[in-house]
């Protein structure tokens, strides 16, 4: 069934074959948002801070570790800074380390009044450290939820090597969401994967491909801070996907539903 | 519009910098600030590094020279990578361009390490190693809101709530396995453990420096080289975002992970001190809390404790609407402040142990007079300025120009007494 994704009162995406509910009612959506959003900038919260939900509004917070995974330059930290509502960097350095991002997502179930808050910690590390130092990849890959597997849409080795990838980086895929994140949509002129590729990678595979842009969205009138709302729009197929798939491999570990994995149940 | 224009002048203050190799001379990376962003051209590198390359072969060390509309610097380290800055910048002192120059070699040791850079096996690898360190290099460029830099001592912040965030510091890092633990609010020190103070007073103000200019995220695992005290081995110096602008740091070994922490420990030692972190945040500008009030006539105040090598610097020193309007815009403040600094310490508080190795390189006309001043002043039309040095602190304080001169004295020593016997800044 296509279903029209509705969210924050607009429309952002139409999905296909979606067997959850869509979560987001359009005036309920622009409500839970503005615990995410202030004055149309992204709300930053630190570690010790949680968004704030109207008390009439049970909240469960529920937290996901997710590993950015990729090659050197593929747009790692660019992703993630797009999804943390938070600029992206205009030239690229190799993370050092490991960086993690925590984002928060409020999502309004269906078939109940319940509002669960997603924390998604993006885990994001640079290459050079991964092979220089031994600690790295084990701490990323520690008690993980989910991967995002991410090739560039200008690089067309990097989309050649995902099998690989996917085998180097995912050991025990069972209870792992998996997830394949193309970068750099924006420079679709210098495209080096065709839309047929993508189609027939996720049939093969059965897994969803997302496109993304590795640049700014729209600023604010100011011209120096990031329009908020509309950078969620440009990631909220992202979340909404990752939140999906999450908490259906909850419930599946929980036993509340049948079924093994996500894609296969489509 | 009166700001806008002074900020497009420091803007157009352009600064270059130019790492090479000290062997043959391949460049290794150029960084620049200001308008002409554009990079030097290469016969103009090639130029500066030839003249100095001349210099040592006929055994002239070349330091500094200006020319009309340009200051140069240059400095070797251990023979094996140039350092070179160039600035249009004529209120850049030798001073402050040899400390720019150390901070940016320690930049480079804390990022890539000691071996790699004496070592040189392969120039691309390095290149590309080099890159992690842009953003904490490109730091020292940019015209800051703190001091550190120039004065080689971290920059604090004073607050109210100093002994409770002390012992919860103390307590987290004593169970993250780690004794080098400090809390940060917008790159200053609020407070840092025993240890913490026991590195060397460069490597605290790095590592300040370095969450200030790495991209905001909730945690990091990063590898660092200490310049002074582990420029070889590799330590793993963890960071937590416990509210915007504020960072929790530790420095540990291979354990525990990154997760341990973040998951076990930050919630639960810090989550009780959300209010006095979040009062951190509003008297950060300041450095010292509001309870603590100055004379109307003062408009910038740094403030260096020399034994422990800790500084407050502040242009905004009265809280709220006690703000006096003041004649030099903040900017303008910081500059004249930084200049005011220099003055003093290159030519009347010039400290004995002899550790600024640029100044044993002066003349001896130039390095001023054969006895140490413990005062001095300067009065200008727009502003006037005093400082003072003791065995253990130096203050200087910069003031409207309306404040009598005579009374500049009187002024300065009670600030001091303040914040040296009343405050814990001791």
């Amino acid at each position: 069934c296509a279903r029209a994704l509705v969210f924050g009162g607009n429309v952002i995406a139409s999905e296909t074959g979606l067997s959850c509910p869509d979560r987001y009612k359009s005036s309920k959506g622009k409500e839970y948002l503005t615990n995410i959003l202030r004055e149309k900038r992204r709300k930053i919260f630190g570690l010790i801070e949680r968004p704030v939900l109207p008390p009439q509004v049970a909240a469960d917070t529920a937290s996901y570790k997710i590993f950015v995974s990729g090659k050197s330059g593929v747009g790692k930290t660019a992703l993630v800074s797009k999804i943390a509502g938070l600029e992206v960097p205009c030239v690229h350095h190799e993370t050092t380390g490991i960086q993690t991002t925590v984002t928060y997502w409020p999502v309004k179930l269906r078939d109940s009044e319940r509002v669960i808050m997603f924390r998604f910690q993006f885990w994001d590390c640079g290459e050079a450290a991964l092979k220089k130092f031994d600690h790295i990849l084990p701490a990323c890959k520690e008690k993980l939820d989910a991967i995002l597997l991410l090739f560039s849409f200008t690089d067309r080795s990097s989309f050649d090597d995902l099998p690989n990838h996917m085998l180097r980086s995912v050991t025990d895929s069972e209870n792992i969401v998996k997830v394949v994140v193309g970068t750099k949509f924006d420079q679709f002129m210098h495209t080096d994967v065709t839309e047929k590729e993508v189609q027939e990678f996720q049939l093969t595979w059965l897994l969803p491909v997302f496109r993304m842009k590795s640049v700014n969205g729209p600023w604010l009138s100011d011209g120096r801070t990031l329009d908020g709302r509309a950078g969620l729009a440009e990631v909220a197929h992202l979340l909404n996907a990752l939140a999906e798939r999450l908490w259906h491999q909850d419930q599946v570990a929980a036993g509340l539903v049948a079924g093994t994995s996500y894609a296969q149940e489509n | 519009m009166y700001t806008n224009t002074l900020r497009k002048k420091m803007e157009d203050r352009a600064v270059h910098l130019l790492c090479l190799t000290a062997s043959s001379g391949v460049p290794l990376y150029c960084r620049s600030r200001g308008t002409s962003q554009k990079q030097l051209p290469f016969p103009v590198i090639g130029s500066l590094n030839g003249v100095h390359m001349f210099g040592s072969n006929q055994d002239v060390l070349l330091t500094t020279t200006c020319t009309e509309n340009a200051r140069v610097a240059w400095r070797v380290f251990h023979s094996s990578i140039t350092l070179i800055v160039l600035t249009s910048d004529d209120c850049a002192s030798d001073l402050y361009l040899g400390r720019l120059l150390e901070n940016v070699f320690n930049a480079m040791v804390l990022v890539v390490g000691l071996d790699d850079l004496i070592n040189i096996k392969n120039v691309e690898r390095l290149k590309r190693d080099l890159r992690a360190s842009y953003q904490l290099i490109d730091s020292f460029l940019e015209v800051s809101e703190m001091v550190g830099d120039l004065v080689q001592c971290v920059d604090c912040v004073l607050s109210n709530n100093n002994g409770v965030l002390q012992s919860c510091l103390d307590a987290f890092t004593q169970a993250a396995e780690s004794q080098f633990g400090c809390l940060l609010v917008r790159g200053k020190v609020v407070v840092a453990t025993e240890k913490w103070w026991r590195l060397s007073a460069q490597e605290v103000m790095l590592l300040a420096w370095l969450v200030a200019s790495l991209a905001p995220c909730s945690s990091r695992d990063y590898p660092i080289y200490l310049p002074q005290g582990s420029p070889t081995v590799p330590h793993r110096f963890l960071s937590f975002q416990l509210l915007p602008g504020v960072d929790v740091c530790v420095l540990c070994g291979p354990t525990p992970s990154l997760q341990e922490v973040e998951n076990e420990l930050v919630e639960r030692f810090w989550k009780p001190l959300l209010e006095p972190l979040k009062d951190c945040l509003r008297i950060q500008a300041r450095a010292f809390p509001g309870c603590i009030s100055l004379h109307q006539g003062i408009m910038g105040l740094l403030l260096i404790n020399r034994e422990q090598k800790k500084s407050l610097y502040t242009v905004q020193p009265h809280a709220g609407e006690a703000r006096p309007e003041s004649t030099l815009s903040a900017e303008e403040r910081q500059s004249v402040l930084r200049s005011f600094y220099t003055l003093a310490v290159s030519r009347y508080f010039v400290s004995e142990d002899g550790e600024d190795k640029s100044m044993s390189t002066q003349e001896e006309f130039q390095a001023g007079f054969s006895h140490r001043g413990k005062e001095c002043y300067v009065v200008s039309s727009d502003h006037k300025c005093y400082g003072i040095q003791h065995e253990q602190h130096q203050l200087f304080l910069l003031f409207k120009p309306e404040v009598p001169t005579f009374a500049l004295r009187n002024i300065t020593t009670k600030t001091l007494v303040v914040f040296t016997k009343e405050l814990p800044f001791c």
